[in-house]
């Protein structure tokens, strides 16, 4: 297999605030490959968009990435490296502020965010706003970004694209900004887009639509995505591999058939069982019981133990180690104590929010209610 | 086009605000006590000489007839004689109006240019040194009063290093022959601002500081939305995002307050112009109601509340001018 697009290795961010350190992303790693479409999937909370934002090196005060390397292609977005005095420094060969402007963001990588309300400027033309993206990262004259900005909202399906280039923001509807968002990130002909959560704002059939373009996009351009989103029906529809994050970190990572189809972290399962289904009354639903804990303070042991179905003893104690469980390529990395010989089968089942008041049966209690 | 229509939407409403204006104003005036004619003819005058000065203003019609007297004389421009200056209200305003709207330009000019750029570089440095004075020099400027600044400012520039003139303001379009030491126009202006140096900071002064506190939050705001993380996202320089991607936006929130400081700003006149001896709309207001010149009193303070009228319409123009979603239909 060729080099990676993009590599992520134990990337560590935390928030430095005054009630104590938050590990908003707490080492995590994983690569996308030319041409792929890889899911960053979890409840709000996880860490997805700090995430992503790690990346970027857009992380806002008093957020820092403080550890971990990221790599695109043969630059070092993130790099640290140990100094003569044995603290963590940045290592010489990350990019300085200045370089991340001018040679990745936008330009290499762009981004789609969540809220294509709030995304674009209320007070500058929506054809502006991508003329001026496109004048910035591309060697092109203000007259040619101005036909690439047309032609691109051509594109992604914008009616009438030269009188709509003079309207403002506030004259398109969700779906329509959501369109002129891609149109924005694909215009700059970037090898990677960050899409976080760009469908989540949106109803049901103009996602799906979204979801289409992008695909047909993707066919044509040939741009690798990281698609940020907690919906797993969005990941099964667009994705190539999977990533599903819980607390700061990644628990398991695998192509989409078999994350779906061999699912090996409890977490996992509780997510895509609880997808609502047309031929379930909301009584039927099985939401993952409990609350996500916060990242200020982490559980001991495997971080999703206090909601797991399947939790032990000995979860508590033991921090699973994220690794290959098939030995197949591509791999299949799970972090869960079940695949680690540290005792899991002899230890106690532990109580959790999950196995509800009355302990008993494990097997039985999974997916129980507390009702 | 729908811009202009907005603006003939805006000027359409201030008629009934200014009719409101002139009634209330109307009412006040002659709810206060006193008899203006005992002020004209001196103390005990005789009852036939009283009739006939009632008779000739026609304040011997019933309020209503004299309401509408007022009203028509108003729509023709006459807002009647003075009874202090014997010379029609109408003149009297000419002469003093240019003098106060001078005042209140260049306090709102002064105001403006220094509030912006401290309230921009307030936000960029959150937290740091230059953001604490910043907000402590616009602490102290809204909580001292502007005739104290102006007393302070004439006993330190005026009199103890003798820097700006505390008194003769001159005007700017004044005739060179009428201005001590100026033989061009050029000189004229020169030495106008040389006068309007300390009226214009004792005046300014807290419409400084309430812009700075409104520009450092409002860009504060701004730099938090999602539009200005985007930018940044596609390689947008921070100099550029602080010019042009957050600044307009954040200018909104500060032509609302600039508009409504505009009735404060009159008040301040009025006390700016005590106390630097400027012959201007607030001490004409001030002789109008010290004498009972009723005619003067609805005069002045008619042209104070069209002032504001016009200040606020201006407001709501330039808001239009900078967010589209206030003149545009969403519907089309």
């Amino acid at each position: 297999m060729s080099e990676p697009l993009l590599t992520v290795e134990n990337l560590q961010t935390q928030f430095f605030t005054e009630e104590g350190v938050v590990r908003a992303v707490d080492g995590i790693s994983f690569e996308v490959n030319e041409g792929e479409i890889v899911g960053l999937v979890g409840e709000s909370g996880a860490g997805k968009s700090v995430a992503t934002s790690s990346i970027m090196r857009l992380v806002e005060n008093p957020g820092e990435v403080v550890g971990g390397t990221v790599r695109y292609r043969d630059e070092v977005l993130v790099g640290f490296e140990e100094g003569p005095d044995g603290e963590r420094r940045r290592s010489p060969e990350m990019l300085s502020e200045a370089e991340m402007r001018t040679r990745i963001r936008g330009r290499e990588i762009a981004i789609i965010f969540q809220d294509p309300m709030e995304s674009l400027n209320p007070v500058f033309k929506v054809g502006d706003q991508l003329r001026e993206f496109i004048e910035i990262n591309r060697e092109v004259s203000k007259a040619e970004a101005r036909e690439i900005a047309v032609d691109m909202l051509r594109e992604v399906g914008i009616p009438e694209p030269e009188e709509r280039y003079d309207d403002y923001p506030h004259q398109f509807s969700g779906g329509m900004r959501q369109r002129v968002l891609i149109a924005m990130a694909l215009a700059c002909e970037p090898n990677l887009i960050i899409a976080d959560e760009p469908t989540t704002a949106l109803d049901v059939t103009v996602e799906g639509q979204i979801l289409d373009l992008v695909r047909d996009l993707q066919a044509k351009y040939g741009t690798s995505f990281i698609w940020v989103t907690h919906d797993m029906g969005v990941v099964a529809e667009i994705c190539d591999r999977v990533n599903v994050m819980y607390l700061g970190e990644i628990v398991e990572q695998a192509e989409v058939d078999d994350l779906f189809y061999d699912t090996k972290h409890p977490y996992t399962e509780a997510l895509l069982r609880s997808i609502p289904r047309p031929d379930q009354t909301v009584e039927e639903l099985n939401p993952i019981e409990g609350v996500m804990p916060e990242a200020i303070n982490p559980p001991p042991g495997c971080r999703f133990h206090t909601r797991c179905p399947d939790a032990r003893e000995v979860c508590r104690r033991a921090h699973p180690a994220y690794q290959d469980v098939t030995g197949d390529e591509p791999p299949h990395r799970v972090s869960c104590v079940k695949y680690e010989d540290v005792g899991y089968e002899d230890s106690d089942p532990l109580e959790t929010a999950a196995t509800g008041a009355f302990g008993g049966g494990l097997v039985e209690a999974r997916g129980e209610s507390d009702e | 086009m729908s811009r202009l229509r907005y603006a003939a939407g805006r000027l359409l409403q201030s008629i009934p605000v200014v009719l409101g204006v002139i009634t209330i104003t109307f009412l006040l005036t002659d709810a206060i006590p006193g008899d203006p004619v005992s002020i004209m003819l001196g103390p005990s005058p005789s009852a036939q000489q009283a009739a006939a000065i009632r008779a000739k203003f026609g304040l011997d019609q019933p309020l209503h007839v004299r309401y509408v007297n007022y009203l028509i004389d108003v729509i023709r421009l006459d807002f009647g004689q003075s009874l202090y200056y014997g010379v029609p209200v109408t003149q009297k305003i000419l002469e003093r109006l240019p003098v106060t709207l001078l005042l209140l330009v260049s306090s709102f000019t002064f105001a403006l240019v220094t509030a912006v750029p401290l309230g921009v570089i307030s936000a960029k440095r959150r937290n740091k040194p230059t953001d604490h004075v910043s907000r402590i020099v616009a602490l102290f400027g809204v909580s001292t009063p502007s005739f104290w600044i102006g007393l302070m400012l004439i006993i330190l520039f005026a009199y103890k290093i003798r820097l700006f003139p505390a008194t003769d303001l001159v005007m700017p379009w004044a005739h060179p022959s009428a201005v001590d030491g100026a033989s061009t126009q050029l000189e004229v202006v020169l030495t106008a601002l040389h006068h309007l140096v300390l009226p214009t900071i004792t005046l300014g002064t807290l419409q400084m500081a309430a812009f700075t506190r409104i520009e450092r939050s409002s860009m504060l705001e701004v730099l938090g939305q999602e539009y200005v993380k985007l930018a940044r996202a596609y390689g947008v320089s921070e100099g550029k995002i602080l010019r042009k991607h957050a600044f307009r936006n954040a200018q909104l929130p500060l032509i609302t307050i600039v508009g409504l400081q505009l009735t404060q700003a009159l008040g301040g006149a009025v006390l700016t112009e005590t106390v630097f001896s400027i012959n201007g709309m607030g001490r004409l207001i001030i002789t109008a109601i010290n004498n009972q010149d009723y005619l003067l009193v609805m005069g002045t303070t008619l042209m104070f509340g069209v002032v504001f009228v016009v200040g606020v319409i201006v407001t709501d123009l330039s808001y239009a001018y900078v967010d589209p979603r206030v003149s545009y239909d969403d519907t089309d």
